[in-house]
């Protein structure tokens, strides 16, 4: 199981979180026992708004995350 | 709908980069020097990301900042520091005038307008197709793979259909694709160039170019500097609001939100959609058939200036009726006459509809949902950890359901079915192509006896270029957020008692 944690704070909001809660939920459509999704308030590491959005993959802290490269981190625990 | 609606992408990002920092220097009154700064802070690279230098990058940044604060698009023909214009203009009228849709010339990147090409899929087959379903002689066959007479072809795509190995392709402008109403031409230097005869504001184009080329203007700065005044300013914010800002942000926080921000009161625009779908039934029970053959709805600004500029025959069958917008306006003026009104919506023709003789003393800023985001960020209002306080409860569930597609003839049908015993035929346009189709349908006299639904963004409201959120989220957002209202029908709505 791979958990997520995505910022839905202000700043991540602003700068794409939102696209990439979307394309997380798509992908836990195909694999709903596999990817479990935490919305959550503001994580405080976006003092700089060019650190938003945070995202957590598991452990891992991504920081200015992108769609791709969430999604990627999440395949590559997946498989 | 523009295959880029709802993608993030850099674009969006520098847009809203852009907001931010236009909102930050009103917030703190900054002098107009430092809005030189502000392609630098956000090209702040050492080489170029985008284009090809940092240079034409920032120039372009520069002419986003100019239109977000209301100015004209300029040509960089004449040497003139951005702070320079900038003091003209807030030192004079300071507010924005039409074209509200503008093409940033020097960044458009001059694609191909309607063209069929062959790419190297093509295996220069001995069946070759192409060359024999081509109406006109336009593909031949030459040494390596087959070709197209520019000259010759009529675009009519047979060519691609019948190629076996897809290798042919229909290049099209996506700002001229996005563009129900053919409004975008090209210029000498074959850049689009919007034909503001033609162009209704509606913003698709600006959402639809893969290169950040079209811009419309924004009042950001204006109704930022009002607040800092001290001037009493209101909000109403449109039924397609909810879920915008994120899904831990409730209603009733955006509400508390933009109090935080320093509004006085906020309403929903929905109380005015109540006002209106009762408004719109009325005049249909008296007028059709008799006096009108059919009805237009009037709530889409774009829609209305469809039936203006391309099909002038069916505008006086558009409703009369104010929108949504003007009845909450009003409403919030009534008891409160020296105060300023922002409407915070998705929509970009709203801007100009508040421009308007009828509508400028009631609405005196028009903002976007994606504006208004960027202005929370350089507010520091930290949307997840505001308390909420009062629960909202202006509108009927019909109401609130006006933002999705179909919404508004439905909320004047329960009223026409309640109230006056009419169950009119209804017809839906969906999208700017649709609502030409329909409005030349009507002009026909095909639509007698009809509510005709005009939205000029596929999907309604939710579907607008000032929204964060996908369409089909918004839509989802709006339903369950109308299904919480304490009334059902226009009719049942007490807060209309107020006034008739």
């Amino acid at each position: 199981m791979v958990k997520v944690k995505i910022c839905a704070g202000s700043h991540c909001s602003l700068v794409g979180a939102l696209n990439i809660l979307e394309t997380l939920e798509e992908l836990q459509e195909e694999y709903p026992d596999q990817i479990q999704i935490e919305k959550v308030e503001c994580l405080d590491k976006c003092e700089d708004i060019k650190k938003a959005p945070v995202v957590k993959v598991d452990d891992e802290l991504i920081t200015s995350a992108q769609n791709q490269i969430v999604i990627s981190k999440v395949m590559e625990r997946i498989k | 709908m523009s295959k880029l609606k709802g993608i993030y992408t850099d674009i969006v990002k520098i847009r809203r980069m852009v907001f931010a920092e236009l909102a930050g220097l009103a917030l703190k009154d900054a002098e107009c020097e430092e809005f030189d700064k502000i392609p630098y802070r956000i090209i702040d690279t050492e080489e170029a990301t985008y284009r090809s230098s940092i240079f034409k990058e920032r120039a372009i940044v520069a002419a986003r900042v100019r239109m977000g604060l209301g100015m004209d698009y300029e040509t960089n023909q004449e040497h003139k520091l951005l702070s320079e214009g900038i003091r003209d203009f807030l030192n004079n009228d300071n507010q924005l005038t039409e074209p509200l849709v503008n093409v940033i010339r020097f960044a458009c990147e001059k694609c191909p307008t309607n063209a069929h090409f062959v790419t190297n899929n093509c295996r220069k087959c001995l069946a070759h197709p192409c060359s024999i379903v081509c109406p006109v002689d336009a593909v031949s066959i030459e040494e390596h793979a087959a070709v197209i007479d520019q000259e010759k072809c009529i675009n009519c795509g047979k060519c691609k259909e019948a190629c076996p190995y897809e290798a042919i392709v229909n290049y099209e402008r996506p700002c001229a694709a996005a563009c129900g109403v053919d409004a975008i031409e090209s210029d000498d230097y074959n850049r689009a160039r919007i034909n503001q005869n033609k162009c209704v504001s509606c913003g698709q184009c600006i959402i639809a170019c893969p290169f950040g080329a079209i811009a419309d203007k924004s009042m950001i700065y204006q109704l930022l500097k009002s607040i800092n005044r001290g001037e009493d300013v209101r909000a109403i914010i449109a039924p397609s609001f909810v879920g915008q800002f994120g899904p831990l942000v409730s209603a009733e926080k955006i509400v508390a939100a933009l109090k935080k921000l320093g509004m006085k009161e906020v309403r929903e625009v929905s109380l005015g959609a109540d006002f209106a779908s009762l408004h719109e039934a009325e005049l249909f029970a008296e007028d059709v058939p008799e006096q009108q053959s059919y009805i237009g709805t009037s709530c889409c600004p774009s829609w209305t200036y469809i039936a203006d500029k391309h099909v002038p025959e069916t505008r006086e069958n558009i409703s009369d009726s104010s929108s949504p917008m003007i009845f909450a306006a009003q409403s919030v003026k009534e008891n409160n006459q020296d105060s300023k009104v922002v409407f915070i919506g998705p929509c970009v023709s709203k801007k100009l509809e508040a421009l308007s003789e009828k509508v400028k003393d009631e609405v005196d800023f028009v903002i976007t949902f994606e504006e208004l985001a960027a202005i929370f960020v350089a507010a520091d209002i930290e949307l997840t950890k505001v308390e909420a306080e009062e629960e909202i409860s202006d509108a009927s569930y019909y109401g609130r359901a006006y933002a999705n597609a179909g919404g508004v003839a439905e909320a004047i049908r329960q009223n026409l079915k309640e109230k006056y015993e009419i169950d009119p035929p209804i017809t839906k346009a969906d999208g700017l192509a649709d609502c030409k189709k329909t409005l030349t349908k009507a002009k026909a006299g095909v639509l007698e006896g009809h509510l005709i639904e005009g939205m000029a963004c596929e999907g309604g409201c939710v579907g607008g270029p000032g929204t964060l959120l996908a369409t089909n989220r918004g839509a989802k957002n709006v339903s369950k957020f109308a299904e919480q209202s304490p009334y059902k029908f226009a009719f049942e709505n007490d807060k209309l008692n107020d006034r008739d």
